[in-house]
């Protein structure tokens, strides 16, 4: 796998002639292609298709999946494969364009095919690629995002400079009983040069009604780094935080689960703040879609976790904000939204209100497209916004043709203090809450501003709020 | 231009007006030379505009305008000389061919339409125009003649999806018997039997294109593989499927496919009785030819398609078995080219094939195994188009059977066309590479070319009913070579060894007609035509050499040779073609040298030991 990959779309409209059928059937591919390497020409690349096939009066399916074998120059094909549904039945397409240099244009833009069911014949056609209209579309979708693994971001980054602070911490929802759960695994480098030391906590967060939020220390403990192939995240006294699984005691709490993670990594702040940690901290969330499988034991009880959706996210700097809040609300189908609104600590920088970043991720598409976007704007104007405060806190902001209001409400008996403590000694306080609700509304501007989608949260958001 | 042409063919055949048929002969004559390639359709025409000059500067008048005597005359004097008479006897061929059938129309027409033609067995078979652009297959086979029909038959019955591309079209039994022979020769071979390998002297080498290959059109003699052979090619070639007792089992397998057993004696024919006795009186070793014709009715039209459905061809004996396992054949396919996937690890990687239609669209199927049995004519072309063809022998070692005949005159009637067409082989002398085959074709399509112009040949048309012929073919050093890409191109040097056998053989079949009684023998060579006598026709011989004789050959193989020694032979002893993976030989092309005789059997045995080891494996 390549340090980057290619993902385009690519449309194509022409007509199909199903066996026992005279007349032809418009038909249309609307494709996303995806694949982990960057697309070279004169080799060959396989690629991970996805998309809608149309089939006038016959078939619509939005959730095709496919490959492509894209070789223009070594093999002189670019073979289109694709699975789709129509009347109740699975389909297939199959057909590739033979690229021919006698006739470059026709060869590339003509897609002859047949669909098959059972491995039989059932209809054959051609697809074409319109020039006029389809291919500016078509080169402005290449993008060559960054091939990225959730579990390259869980071993530890602390170099051993004093005065820095690591965190893993996980929470999760259990959706059969609604309870919350919040994994926080630290590692503290004081800035006065003393050994570095792990702790952190564990708590659980009952649903709304059923009890108060329970939480245990464990730590701290000498920092004992083992070398690197065998670092994989956090370990200590019989505490694990890494790649794939979670396990633990503490107090009245254990803990034993396997974490399945989903989706690319989530850079909440810029992306080369966290490859360089210039910033004071960064945050970064590596499997914003992944789910647990495991046991949770506590005072009284047991959950049996099955799939429960949560996430791992990562901190590296030198300590906490000034001010902060916090989001993670998992909107389901793999939509994500994750919000750090922060005020610095940096003299200067504590003057100023709080930087707002904002992550949506929708349809695996992430907005803004830049994370500076919402913390900066242009230059101060039209960043986004945040009042923090409690029980309520808030966020709203406006990029490109869209625009997003969130609120987030942290009901304080199902909110858990905690004291923080940074590198230097100095103390936070800070309220979090796994059962947190959040209204989020997102519009796009299409002659007036119009509903895109809305979200209700109701105790299923993770958020915190801190100051000192 | 058909002026022209009615006006030689008037003088070349006599035509006095007295018969009906030679006045049909010219347009006959035009329909033939439609089907045949550019070069020879230009070269007839150009000839009958020739004598047509000629009789104009010589009388004034064109051709068609002079009186028969005056023809006679003006083609008299052109028969004088000596150096024009190759030009007349090429011009001879193609109006035979159209003398031969106008005049059993008329003069035999019940003989073409009594016939009840039985039900082929079912094949799968759709055109390319249906087929769509775009499929997929476990496998590709070009070519549905005795190689690739047995290929397909044993990778499908492996349980691959196996698609067989066929330039030609599906001939049925019953087309057969409804078309004048003529009409069938001109769809069924190449070039419309045209096919001339370059040389001195020039060869006719016709080869069929339909579904079922040459294997329609052939005599239908089958022989096993001679041990000898087959030791060479495993002692020389490095062949380990030409192992004797393993290939016998693959002979013997074909055998039973085919239904071969000796040709029947009570539809034999003269031809074939005169043969056999011949060798009889001379103590000779002789007897009917194993054929794959066990119900042969003896309509002698083997060349142009089986009438009566007796003859085994492969589309009739081993396609139905490929069908009903699953594999499908498309007509009407010409493959442009084998697609390669040269970025494979590992090296050149075969997949697929680009297919042209008739009306010159494409469509391509993607296979992992191409199976090349285009005939030996065709795999070197279709290769090099496809840019495999980078082997320095590949198609080098053609070897192609040459073969001459003559014919004897007998007091009684033989009409040779009655009965098996190839019904006699006499094997004396077979040890030094000689094959006596009694061979009659239907009137005018056999390989012995009449002597004389005129009236000369017009005698020698109508008393053709007596005429005996005897054919010889030679077991050849590899002299040719397939030249071209998109147009074969055939090169033949004859050997001056086989030059020598070929004047051998002609000797030793007069011997066999006048020990059979005939009159005279007639040579097929312009320039010593008759012999009355066994001693006056070696004299005659001692004047001449091969370069006089017309020969015709029909077993072109060797051209992609199977061999272990990677410098000479273009295919591995496995049938894989070399330099590309995914591409196997099984046509005569992969024959590593002549097989020295009728090849049919020898080359269904060697496809299926070829793949038998490929179905296995996979």
């Amino acid at each position: 796998m390549g340090a980057r990959g290619t993902t385009f779309t690519e449309t194509m409209t022409g007509s199909v002639c199903l066996d026992g059928e005279s007349e032809q059937r418009p038909i249309r591919l609307d494709l996303v292609v995806r694949t982990d390497e960057v697309l070279q020409p004169h080799r060959t690349t396989d690629c991970v298709l996805t998309g809608r096939v149309r089939i006038a009066g016959w078939a619509d399916d939005h959730e095709a999946t496919g490959e492509m074998e894209i070789s223009p120059l070594a093999r002189r094909r670019i073979r289109y494969r694709l699975d789709f549904t129509a009347q109740g039945r699975r389909y297939s397409l199959d057909g590739w364009k033979s690229i021919s240099p006698a006739r470059p244009v026709k060869s590339m833009t003509v897609l002859p095919f047949v669909l098959q069911r059972d491995g039989e014949q059932a209809a054959k056609g051609t697809l074409r690629f319109s020039i006029a209209t389809q291919l500016l579309p078509f080169l402005a979708s290449f993008r060559f995002p960054r091939a990225d693994d959730s579990e390259r971001h869980l071993p530890p980054r602390w170099d051993g400079k004093p005065g820095r602070t690591e965190v893993w911490y996980t929470t999760v929802t259990d959706p059969s009983t609604g309870t919350g759960l919040w994994l926080h695994h630290e590692l503290v480098a004081p800035t006065d040069g003393s050994d570095a030391y792990a702790h952190g906590w564990v708590a659980r967060f009952p649903a709304d009604g059923e009890g108060p939020v329970e939480h245990a220390r464990f730590g701290p403990q000498p920092w004992k780094p083992m070398p690197a192939p065998h670092q994989q995240g956090f370990t200590s006294d019989g505490i694990e935080a890494g790649p794939g699984q979670l396990r633990g005691k503490a107090g009245p709490f254990s803990w034993e689960m396997a974490e399945h993670p989903d989706g690319e990594p989530l850079y909440t702040f810029p992306r080369w703040s966290w490859r360089r940690p210039l910033l004071p901290a960064a945050q970064i969330v590596p499997a914003p879609n992944a789910s647990y499988t495991g046991t949770f034991s506590y005072d009284g009880g047991e959950l049996q976790l099955k799939g429960a959706p949560g996430a791992t996210a990562r901190i590296y700097g030198h300590g906490n904000a000034r001010r902060w809040s916090w989001l993670h609300a998992d909107l389901g189908g793999g939509d994500v939204l994750e919000i750090v609104a922060a005020v610095s600590m940096r003299p200067g920088l504590r003057k100023l209100p709080p930087l707002v970043f904002l992550r949506l991720r929708k349809n695996g598409r992430t907005w803004p497209r830049r994370a500076e976007r919402s913390a900066l704007g242009w230059a101060g104007a039209g960043r986004f916004r945040a009042r923090i405060g409690l029980p309520t806190w808030s966020v709203t902001g406006r990029s490109g043709l869209r625009r997003i209001k969130v609120v987030v409400t942290q009901p304080e008996e199902r909110t858990l203090a905690l004291d923080y403590k940074d590198p230097d000694g100095s103390a936070a306080v800070c309220r979090n809450s796994e059962t947190a609700d959040a209204r989020i509304l997102l519009e796009r501007w299409w002659g007036r501003w119009r509903t895109e989608a809305e979200w209700s949260l109701d105790g299923t958001a993770h958020a915190e709020v801190g100051d000192r | 231009m058909s002026d022209r042409l009615g006006g030689l063919v008037a003088a070349l055949l006599a035509d006095d007006g007295s018969k009906p048929w030679p006045g049909a002969v010219p347009r006959r004559l035009d329909n033939v030379l439609g089907s045949m390639p550019v070069p020879a359709r230009a070269g007839v025409r150009a000839a009958a505009a020739a004598v047509d000059a000629y009789a104009m500067v010589r009388t004034g008048r064109r051709l068609r305008s002079l009186t028969p005597d005056e023809r006679e005359t003006v083609l008299a004097s052109l028969a004088g000389r000596s150096s024009l008479l190759p030009v007349l006897d090429a011009v001879k061929v193609p109006v035979m061919l159209a003398a031969g059938t106008e005049r059993m129309i008329h003069e035999e027409p019940q003989a073409a339409l009594s016939m009840k033609p039985p039900e082929d067995p079912p094949l799968d078979c759709t055109s390319s125009v249906e087929w769509p652009d775009r499929s997929t297959a476990d496998a590709v086979v070009i070519g549905s003649g005795a190689g690739g029909a047995i290929a397909a038959r044993e990778l499908a019955r492996a349980g691959m999806r196996v698609v067989v591309l066929e330039e030609g079209r599906r001939h049925t039994t019953a087309e057969f018997g409804r078309r004048a022979p003529l009409d069938r020769f001109a769809e069924l071979y190449r070039d419309g039997g045209g096919t001339v390998a370059l040389g001195n002297p020039p060869v006719v080498l016709p080869v069929g294109r339909a579904v079922g290959g040459t294997t329609v059109v052939n005599s239908g003699t089958c022989y096993r593989t001679p041990d000898h052979v087959l030791a060479r090619w495993r002692d020389s070639f490095g062949l380990d499927l030409a192992d004797a007792d393993s290939y016998a089992g693959c002979l013997d397998e074909v055998e039973r496919t085919i239904q071969v057993d000796s040709a029947p004696m009570d539809v034999l024919g003269s031809n074939g009785r005169k043969a056999l006795l011949g060798a009889e009186r001379l103590g000779w070793e002789a007897a009917p030819l194993r054929r794959n014709a066990t119900g042969c009715k003896g309509s002698c039209q083997c060349v142009v398609g089986c009438p009566t459905g007796a003859k085994q061809s492969v589309q009739l004996s081993v396609l139905p078995d490929a069908c009903s396992a699953g594999a499908r054949i498309v007509t009407s396919a010409y493959v442009r080219r084998i697609l390669v996937e040269r970025d494979r690890p590992g090296g050149p990687q075969a997949c697929g094939v680009a297919v042209r239609r008739p009306d010159g669209s494409e469509l391509e199927i993607l296979s992992p195994l191409v199976v090349v049995a285009a005939g030996a004519l065709q795999s070197p072309p279709l290769l090099r188009r496809s840019g495999l063809g980078g082997h320095p022998q590949l198609g080098r070692n053609l070897a192609i059977h040459p073969a001459a005949s003559v014919a004897g005159r007998f007091a009684e009637p033989v009409t040779a066309w009655k009965g098996v067409l190839q019904s006699v082989g006499v094997e004396e002398l077979h040890s030094e590479g000689i094959l006596i085959e009694a061979t009659a074709g239907p009137p005018g399509m056999g390989s012995f070319v009449l002597p004389g112009v005129g009236r000369a040949l017009r005698e020698e048309l109508d008393g053709a009913a007596s005429l005996a012929t005897l054919g010889a073919m030679i077991a050849d050093l590899p002299s040719g070579r397939v030249l071209g890409a998109r147009q074969t191109l055939l090169r033949y040097d004859l050997a001056k060894r086989d030059g020598r056998r070929l004047m051998r053989a002609i000797e030793a079949m007069g011997e066999v007609l006048f020990a059979a009684g005939a009159e005279e023998v007639l040579t097929g060579i312009a320039a010593a035509p008759k012999a009355r006598s066994q001693r006056e026709l070696v004299e005659m011989l001692g004047g001449l050499t091969a370069k006089q004789l017309h020969l015709s050959a029909f077993h072109p193989t060797g051209t992609v040779a199977l061999g272990s020694d990677p410098q000479t032979a273009p295919a591995d002893p496995e049938g894989r073609l070399r330099g590309v993976r995914g591409v196997l030989v099984t046509d005569g092309s992969a024959l590593p040298s002549c097989p020295e005789v009728n090849p049919q059997v020898t080359i269904m045995a060697t496809a299926l030991a070829v793949t038998r080891a490929v179905a296995a494996a996979s």
